[in-house]
C-alpha cells in the first residue's frame, strides 16, 4: 500500500486538493513552500523532537491494561498515552510543529479553531511560549459544554471568539477562522488542529502527529515483540487516528481500525458519521467524505462529544475507506458512556469523551480476537475537560 | 456572441462602466428574486449575479451569510434557481446571468449546469474553485458558459497568467483582502494590480468587494471595466423584506449606476 500521498497538488485518489478562495492561495502555497525545505532541514528537526520531549513530555507510554484485557479474555490490549502529553491530549503534537513553522515564517499572529477546546488549549500554550498574538474560534454550543477549556485558553493569553452562525459547532468556528484568514492574510498563521482543509494541512498535521505511530513501531517490539494486530482510534477531523495509522499503512497485516460518532444512532441521521454515512463532497477546502444532504447543503450533525462534531473528515481517511486499507466503523453516545465508565473503573484513566469512542468498539472487536492477540488504543486525550458535559448529561447532583 | 461579451462590448461603444449586481436567489423568497432582478435591471443593473445559497460560504461576510442562511430556510437549492431563471427569460433575454456560488452546490447539479446556459445562464463563478484548475476536470464543461475566475491582491504574476488564460467572459477582480461586505480599499493597489492584468489581456476586469458607496464606485470604475456590488444591495433587500416595498434598492442601484457613467 502506497504511504507517498498526497500527491503534488494535494491529492490522496481523489480526495483532499485546494478548494478554497483566491485569496487563500498565496498563503497555502507560501507555507507549502516552507514545509517543503523545513521538513527535511535537521535544526527544524531537532527543535520540534527536542520541543515534543522537553515540553510535551514524549515519548508517550505503552501501557499494557491489564483489567481490560481480563475483562474481555482474548488479545492484549494496550494503550498508547497521548493523555499524558503537555495539555491533556495528541492535539499539542501538531501546535508544537506548526508554531515553529509561524516562527520560521515570521508571522506574529495566530489563529486556530476548536471543536472541544483542546486544540485550542493546545494552541494558545504554543503562543503563549513564542509571545504571540492568538485568537481562538469556538462555536457557542462548544463554548457552553467545554467552558473548563475556555478559561484555559483565557489564562493562556488567547482571545476566544464565539461563533453564534450556523449549527454553532465546530464546522463554523472552521468556516469563521477561515475567513479570519482571508482578511488577515499577509500576517496571520492558522494552525488547523486536524487532517482536515486544504492542502498543505492534512499532510502537515498527519505528519506531525505521526510521531504517535513511530513511537508505537518501537514500544510494540519493546513491549511484545512484533508489530499489533489492530490499532484503533476515534476519529473526528482524523488527526490522532492518522497519526497513529500512518506509519503503519505500508505494514499489511496489521488492521487500521477508525471509530466514529454514532451519536443517536446512525439510523436516526442524528450523528457525526461522514465516513460510515455520508458522501464525497467538498468542505473547508477539501474534497473528503461529507454528510450532505442532495442539493450539496452540510447537514448538521449530532455527538456527545464536542471534538468529534464534525460533518466531514481528514481526505486522507477517505482515500484509505475506499482502497480499503482502512476500516470505520461507528459507535453511539450511550456506547461510548458505558466505554468512559468501564475505562475509569477498570484502569483508572479518565479518557476524553472522544477518546471513548475507541474503546466503545471494544465489544463489538474483542470476541473476535483470540488470545496470542495484541491491539492498540490510541488514547487521544483526557477528559477532565469533559467532567462538566458528564455531569450534565448524567444528571448527576455534586 | 454570447451575452456576456455582447452587453460589454456594448457598454464600451457607449463609453460607459458595467454595473454588476448581487442578489441571493431565495431571499427573502423566490417569487420575490423574480421581481428583484427585474428591479435591478430597470434601476441601473448591467449584468446579474445570482448567489447560489450554501451552508459553508467562507467567503462571504455576515451580510451574505445572513441571506444564504434565510435562503436555504425556504430550501432553495440550484433546481428551482434554475427555474427562477427560465421564469426571468420570460420577459429579459438580454441581460447577462452568472451563477455564483460554492463548488459543494454545483457538483450536485453538474448534469443541470451543463444544461443551464440552454435555460438561460450565461457563466459561474465557482468562488472555490482556484482560478488555474478548470471546472472541466470536475465534470462542468459547457462550451457556452463563461467561466468567470477570481483574481485577488495577494495572487501572484504567475498565476493571474494562468487563470485569464482559463477564464471567458470578464475577471473578476477582488479589491480587498477579506470576505464580501468587509470595508478596506486600497485604491493604488487595485489600479496597479488591474493595469498588470490587462497589460497581459485584454478580457475585461471587474472590480468588486467592498463597494459601499458612489465614491468606491466612482473610484474604482475609473480604472476597471465596471464594479460589482453585494452586500450593500442585499442589506437593503433583507431590511425592506417585511413590506416587500423595494424602492430603497431601487434608489440605490440607480445612484451607484450615475456614480460611474
Ligand atoms: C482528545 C481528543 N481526541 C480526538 C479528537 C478528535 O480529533 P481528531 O479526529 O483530529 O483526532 C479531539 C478533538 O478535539 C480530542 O480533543
Amino acid at each position: 500500500m502506497k504511504d507517498n500521498l498526497p500527491d503534488k497538488d494535494g491529492f490522496f485518489g481523489e480526495y483532499g486538493g485546494k478548494f478554497v478562495p483566491e485569496t487563500l492561495m498565496y498563503a497555502l502555497n507560501e507555507l507549502e513552500q516552507t514545509y517543503k525545505t523545513l521538513k527535511d532541514n535537521n535544526d527544524f528537526n531537532a527543535e520540534f523532537h527536542r520541543d515534543l520531549a522537553e515540553f510535551v513530555g514524549r515519548p508517550s507510554p505503552l501501557y499494557f491494561a491489564k483489567r481490560l484485557t481480563e475483562h474481555y479474555n482474548t488479545a492484549s490490549i494496550w494503550l498508547k498515552r497521548e493523555d499524558l502529553n503537555h495539555t491533556g491530549a495528541h492535539k499539542i503534537n501538531n501546535t508544537v510543529g506548526q508554531i515553529l513553522l509561524a516562527k520560521y515564517m515570521g508571522k506574529k499572529r495566530i489563529i486556530a479553531e476548536t471543536g472541544a477546546g483542546q486544540h485550542g488549549v493546545a494552541t494558545a500554550t504554543v503562543a503563549a511560549r513564542l509571545g504571540l498574538d492568538c485568537h481562538i474560534y469556538m462555536g457557542s454550543e462548544d463554548v457552553r459544554r467545554q467552558s473548563l477549556n475556555v478559561y484555559r485558553m483565557k489564562l493562556l493569553g488567547a482571545e476566544v471568539h464565539e461563533v453564534n452562525s450556523g449549527s454553532a459547532t465546530l464546522k463554523d468556528a472552521l468556516n469563521e477562522a477561515l475567513r479570519d484568514w482571508v482578511t488577515n492574510i499577509e500576517d496571520t498563521y492558522y494552525i488547523i488542529g486536524s487532517v482536515t482543509g486544504p492542502h498543505p494541512y492534512p499532510m502537515i498535521v498527519r505528519d506531525f502527529n505521526a510521531v504517535v505511530g513511530y513511537e508505537l513501531i518501537d514500544q510494540s517490539q519493546e513491549s511484545f515483540g512484533r508489530m499489533p494486530d489492530s490499532i484503533i482510534a476515534c476519529v473526528g477531523g482524523g488527526s490522532n487516528a492518522m497519526g497513529i495509522f500512518y506509519p503503519f499503512i505500508k505494514m499489511d497485516n496489521v488492521e487500521l481500525i477508525g471509530v466514529e460518532a454514532a451519536g443517536k444512532g446512525i439510523e436516526t441521521g442524528e450523528h457525526a458519521a461522514p465516513l460510515n454515512d455520508g458522501t464525497p463532497g467538498v468542505l473547508h477546502g477539501a474534497k473528503s467524505y461529507l454528510m450532505q444532504d442532495k442539493s450539496g447543503q452540510v447537514k448538521g450533525t449530532a455527538s456527545i462529544s464536542a471534538g468529534l462534531d464534525y460533518p466531514g473528515v481528514g481526505p486522507e481517511h477517505s482515500w484509505l475507506k475506499d482502497v480499503k486499507r482502512a476500516k470505520y466503523v461507528a459507535v453511539s453516545d450511550d456506547e461510548v458512556m458505558k466505554a468512559f465508565h468501564m475505562v475509569n473503573k477498570m484502569e483508572g484513566i479518565l479518557p476524553a469523551l472522544e477518546t471513548a469512542h475507541a474503546f466503545a468498539y471494544l465489544d463489538e472487536l474483542m470476541p473476535n480476537m483470540n488470545k496470542d492477540q495484541h491491539i492498540v488504543i490510541n488514547v487521544s486525550g483526557r477528559g477532565d475537560k469533559d467532567l462538566n458535559s458528564v455531569v450534565e448529561i448524567e444528571d448527576i447532583k455534586l | 456572441m454570447k451575452r456576456i461579451e455582447k452587453k460589454l462590448k456594448e457598454l464600451s461603444q457607449d463609453n460607459q462602466k458595467a454595473f454588476v449586481g448581487y442578489i441571493v436567489a431565495g431571499d427573502p423568497d423566490l417569487e420575490t428574486s423574480l421581481q428583484l432582478m427585474h428591479l435591478s435591471v430597470d434601476s441601473g443593473v448591467d449584468i446579474l449575479e445570482i448567489g447560489v445559497p450554501f451552508t459553508d460560504p467562507i467567503a462571504e461576510g455576515p451580510t451574505i451569510q445572513q441571506a444564504h442562511d434565510r435562503s436555504l430556510e425556504n430550501e432553495t437549492n440550484l433546481q428551482k434557481i434554475i427555474d427562477l431563471i427560465c421564469k426571468f427569460r420570460e420577459k429579459d433575454t438580454n441581460t447577462p446571468i452568472i451563477l455564483m456560488g460554492y463548488i459543494n452546490n454545483f457538483l450536485m447539479y453538474k448534469d443541470l449546469i451543463n444544461r443551464s446556459h440552454e435555460l438561460g445562464v450565461d457563466g459561474v463563478l465557482v468562488v472555490d474553485i482556484p482560478g488555474e484548475l478548470s471546472l472541466e476536470d470536475y465534470g462542468i464543461d459547457n462550451q457556452d458558459l463563461d467561466i468567470i475566475s477570481l483574481v485577488s491582491p495577494t495572487t501572484s504574476k504567475e498565476r493571474v497568467k494562468e487563470i485569464v488564460k482559463n477564464s471567458t467572459g470578464f475577471i473578476y477582480y477582488v479589491t480587498l483582502r477579506g470576505v464580501t461586505g468587509s470595508s478596506n480599499l486600497d485604491g493604488n493597489e487595485i489600479e496597479q494590480n488591474i493595469k498588470y492584468i490587462k497589460s497581459i489581456s485584454s478580457i475585461p476586469v471587474m472590480a468588486g468587494f467592498g463597494i459601499k458607496n458612489s465614491d468606491d464606485a466612482k473610484l474604482l470604475s475609473s480604472f476597471s471595466d465596471g464594479i460589482v456590488i453585494g452586500s450593500s444591495i442585499v442589506e437593503l433587500i433583507y431590511k425592506n423584506s417585511e413590506n416587500k416595498d423595494f424602492h430603497e434598492v431601487s434608489d440605490y442601484i440607480s445612484n451607484m449606476k450615475d456614480a460611474i457613467r
